[in-house]
């Protein structure tokens, strides 16, 4: 990992290297068929990473049980909405299950010089999820983060590319984790990407997982010169 | 910044006289008068705007009530944008007052954030300044403050309390002597003509040569179709 330590600050990702590891990771992505993709912006040229996937939301069950199927790496959970386990849900629609479209964007901020994740979730009939109904679907490990301080992690804020209204994992906390893992890995992996890291770390907290597979991911033999 | 004290009063007490009109397709139980009020510059709509959703609401029946948005010839107003930017984006060339129309059905979920409480302003706000001193001072002076510090600086605001908010400001325009300036300068440039809602870029006050750069050389640099002439 190629990065500016300043003593205590922390690692901090110049926007280069963070589009580096963005394209490194969509090449992974593809291979896999994980659905991330590239998007630049038409008039400046910067861009951000994006991915749509659905996801079924069941109000009765925990989120820690739901979080077992999402192993394959499709992230496509219509099998559930499709297949009821019993007749009574067979015709019309199910009030226990909800498919949710999530959408997640990755984009620089210049300002921390870390990675943010934007995402915003819609119902199928294209009704927005409301912060709070966010907040409920927050994995259970982290709600207890979200009570102290609601308005420290997750809020609802403009993207700044699109200028739509998104859901934001704020990015001045992002430091303070990123640093003490990246610090082991600096010394015992030397080619790790900041993304991956990353995303694996925050993504969970908003129902996005990573596969495996990303973890073997390593920046180019030939774009990593230096660390 | 003592020797500008002058023009940080006038910047303000800037006022944009403004006439808010209840949308003609609200269910009312009796004809709603406009009401006019002069809006603070640098202030958010959701935060002056009590004394208008009281005034509207006293005609209409609870149950045709929820959230207030704003409008201007049909663009829904972001209320996390000072309200003297919205109005110089938006309608500086007509004439005063303002003419803003409200809603309080039918809110608009893809151009507007939520605004339910005044929490939600001051958590907008306060991320603003915190990212402003990131630039300014990679967060040193924001984070040695106290609690209260920030809460004098959001109530300020609220209360439209000039001293009380450059109290805790002027720490934030500081910087040391021998620096000679931030390390960037916090600044967005809005234009209604794009979809981007505003150029944010890192910029340092200095130039490799020395000299102190202008406001002509940033727009050069991060927005020349601004200044070239078509």
């Amino acid at each position: 990992v190629s990065c500016s330590m300043a003593g205590e600050e922390g690692f901090f990702l110049e926007e280069k290297r963070f589009k580096q590891y963005c394209e490194d990771f969509v090449k992974h992505s593809q291979q896999i068929g994980d659905g991330w993709e590239w998007r630049t912006s038409k008039d400046l040229g910067d861009g951000y990473l994006s991915k749509t996937h659905f996801q079924v939301r069941n109000r009765h069950i925990p989120p820690d049980l739901k979080e077992k199927n999402n192993d394959n790496s499709e992230q496509m959970l219509f099998a559930h909405v499709e297949e009821p386990s019993d007749d009574s849900q067979a015709a019309g629609v199910c009030s226990t299950e909800e498919v949710v479209r999530y959408e997640y964007h990755v984009l620089y901020s210049s300002s921390y010089q870390v990675p943010v994740l934007y995402f915003r979730a819609c119902f199928l009939d294209g009704r927005p999820l409301t912060l709070d109904e966010i907040w409920g679907s927050v994995h259970a490990s982290y709600q207890a983060r979200l009570q102290e301080g609601p308005w420290d992690t997750i809020t609802q804020q403009e993207h700044p590319i699109l200028g739509q209204p998104f859901f934001v994992l704020h990015p001045c906390r992002t430091n303070e984790f990123i640093s003490a893992v990246l610090r082991g890995s600096q010394e015992h992996h030397r080619n790790t990407n900041y993304i991956t890291l990353w995303l694996s770390t925050v993504g969970p907290v908003v129902g996005l997982d990573l596969p495996l597979s990303y973890a073997k991911l390593a920046p180019e033999q030939s774009t990593d010169a230096a660390v | 910044m003592t020797d500008d004290k002058d023009v940080l009063r006038d910047v303000w007490f800037g006022r944009i006289p403004t006439c808010f009109t209840l949308y003609q397709d609200e269910i009312t139980e009796r004809e709603a008068e406009p009401y006019y009020l002069l809006l603070p510059r640098i202030s958010y709509l959701t935060l002056v705007t009590d004394k208008v959703k009281k005034h509207f609401q006293k005609v209409m029946r609870q149950e045709e009530v929820s959230e207030i948005w704003f409008e201007y010839e049909g663009t829904p107003l972001k209320w996390h944008y000072p309200i003297g930017l919205l109005f110089d984006l938006h309608a500086s060339n007509t004439a005063l007052p303002w003419s803003i129309t409200v809603h309080f059905k039918n809110f608009p979920e893809k151009d507007l954030l939520h605004c339910h409480s005044k929490d939600v302003i001051e958590a907008h706000f306060m991320a603003c300044i915190k990212e402003a001193d990131a630039l300014k001072h990679k967060s040193q002076v924001i984070n040695e403050m106290q609690k209260k510090d920030h809460k004098q600086l959001w109530m300020g605001l609220q209360n439209d309390k000039f001293e009380q908010f450059w109290a805790i400001n002027r720490k934030l325009m500081e910087y040391p002597p021998e620096d000679n300036g931030f390390r960037y300068i916090p600044f967005r440039i809005y234009q209604a003509t794009t979809e981007r809602p505003f150029i944010q870029k890192l910029f340092r006050p200095i130039a490799s040569g020395g000299h102190l750069h202008t406001l002509g050389d940033l727009l050069k640099d991060v927005c020349p179709s601004a200044i070239t002439p078509e």
